[in-house]
């Protein structure tokens, strides 16, 4: 009777009804004309819990993540649950810090002004905003770079600026869609351990869109990984790994079989979209 | 002593050097051209009454000077009215139409109709209206300025990344902020496309509204020097209108160079 009681650490976070998840969505689904982009998405995210999302191209991730930021509404029929709240996706209109793929920064706008523009359009004091910009800098990587501006930054120095701006947007959930995409592996490396001291500083939720799984694996408390279009999530698994995560992780035996597992799920997917057809 | 003050003082002299170097080249092809024509004329005997000296035409504003300087200043006055009227309507009526579907579908049609008809004849509307005053050719200057300027801020508003606009409402900005934060600066570098075009434009439109009667101006020097067929005066008034339309041209890429520092390429 007592058994299951004893190790409570090793079950499903959606299994402990303890918490309310922030973001719960169920039979989310959305129909552009003719096509199907996601069917019947379910997910859940626990506060403080860092999510990663997987799945072959064209599965729909980016839908879910503009409906999740408000910008798109989903079918009728679909659950969308914030804070413990049923809502309509527009109500999330300011209340997700949402980082697109690229780093949007406006040209015009120096690293300090790129990085309090929410804050500018919340209606903040600019000048109070700009000072704490400028004690975030150093933690961004950004320091003495306040008054450079886009195009005088590298790719990886812009997508920090990109990432500030959006820790600087004080929401408790966070989506950021591959935010490291288009850098080098290298700068990568650098950028995903760098954001894992930034997320467990700043204690917020994330939910993390990518198409590489060695990332989703390392960042993630969970890696949900998506079927072909119509999206939906194919299957979802906890990632025991301690933190905090050194590089030397990916070599590590659980992290080896859990890749293969993915991979394996993924692959399955893809052949779906890319494989011969077979009928 | 002097040594040392000589040394400190190099530096800003090498920097405002720089700065007047493009400029200084500039001069000197001009000078390059006009010596050119200079030997030209000379060399295959051309007679003053198809092309006269380069030398003839400065001396003769250099013999009057003070009919060119007034006759440029109110030719310059003109356009410089009518111009700063013009790219501030353009920009505003750009804007409204950007965001006013019902507007840019009923009334910019009409714009468009109202271009096609010449300058010279609407010239002549205005002449009516406004007579022989200064109002007159800073309307027609007007009129040709806003136009451009209008269909290139509508341009540039809707060249705006989408993703931008995305991401500005994801932070949950009103349709005015995305205005003014975002589809505003990214016109700003096709506002000055038109900016550039709508000087020489409004230049030509002085010139041409003095035509319809006035006392001063490039425009009444140049319609003297004709009736008179003294080619040198019409040379003078051209170099004079040139001279105009430099420093107009000049002007607008110098203010462009400062408030498009980002060399309008958006990211």
């Amino acid at each position: 009777m007592n058994m299951p009681m004893t190790y409570p650490s090793t079950m499903e976070p959606a299994m402990t009804p303890a918490d309310e998840p922030i973001l719960d969505l169920r039979k989310l689904s959305k129909t552009f004309g003719e096509v199907q982009a996601l069917d019947g998405v379910d997910l859940t995210v626990q506060p403080g819990e860092f999510v990663t999302v997987v799945g072959p191209s064209g599965c729909g991730k980016s839908t879910l993540f503009n409906i999740v930021s408000g910008l798109e509404e989903p079918d009728n029929g679909s659950v969308l649950r914030f804070e413990g709240q049923s809502v309509h996706a527009k109500h999330l209109l300011g209340r997700v810090s949402f980082m697109p793929q690229r780093d949007l920064l406006l040209a015009w706008r120096n690293v300090i002004d790129n990085a309090i523009l929410p804050l500018e359009i919340e209606g903040a004091n600019k000048a109070e905003a700009r000072a704490e910009a400028q004690r975030m800098l150093p933690e961004f990587g950004l320091a003495g770079f306040a008054d450079k501006y886009p195009h005088e930054l590298s790719g990886g120095m812009r997508q920090r600026v990109a990432l500030m701006r959006t820790f600087m947007f004080k929401r408790d959930l966070l989506l950021l869609d591959e935010p490291f995409g288009a850098l080098d592996a290298l700068t990568r490396t650098m950028m995903q351990r760098w954001l894992l001291e930034v997320w467990q500083k700043h204690k917020r939720t994330v939910l993390f869109i990518t198409h590489d799984v060695d990332e989703a694996i390392f960042l993630g408390d969970k890696v949900l990984v998506m079927t072909a279009r119509p999206g939906a999530i194919k299957l979802a698994r906890t990632v025991d790994l301690p933190r905090p995560r050194s590089a030397d992780l990916v070599t590590s035996p659980e992290f080896i079989s859990l890749k293969r597992e993915l991979l394996d799920a993924i692959e399955e997917e893809s052949m779906k979209t890319f494989g011969p057809a077979s009928h | 002593m002097t040594v040392q003050a000589n040394m400190a003082g190099a530096q800003p002299m090498a920097r405002r050097f720089g700065a007047v170097l493009p400029l200084l080249k500039g001069l000197v092809a001009i000078a390059a051209v006009l010596l050119a024509v200079e030997l030209l004329v000379i060399a295959f005997g051309i007679r003053p009454y198809v092309l006269p000296r380069p030398s003839a035409v400065i001396e003769a504003v250099l013999r009057t000077p003070g009919a060119y300087r007034d006759a440029m200043i109110r030719t310059g006055l003109e356009t410089l009215m009518g111009f700063g009227a013009g790219a501030l309507f353009g920009i505003w009526i750009g804007v409204a139409f950007s965001r006013l579907r019902f507007l840019r579908e009923t009334i910019f049609p009409i714009f468009i109709v109202s271009q096609t008809i010449p300058v010279i004849a609407f010239g002549a509307l205005v002449v009516m209206w406004f007579g022989n005053t200064i109002l007159a050719k800073a309307v027609i200057v007007f009129y040709l300025t806003f136009f451009p300027v209008t269909v290139n801020c509508l341009l540039g508003m809707r060249a705006v990344d989408q993703k931008q606009v995305q991401l500005l409402r994801s932070f949950g900005a009103s349709d005015r902020e995305i205005m003014r934060k975002l589809r505003f600066p990214t016109a700003l570098p096709h506002i000055f496309v038109a900016l550039r075009i709508a000087s020489a434009l409004g230049l030509a439109g002085a010139v041409v509204g003095e035509w319809f009667g006035d006392t001063t101006g490039l425009g009444v020097l140049l319609l003297q020097g004709m009736y008179a067929e003294n080619m040198v005066a019409i040379w003078a008034s051209i170099l004079c209108s040139a001279v105009l339309g430099i420093a107009f041209f000049g002007a607008i890429g110098l203010a462009e160079k400062r408030i498009v520092f980002w060399g309008g390429e958006s990211s």
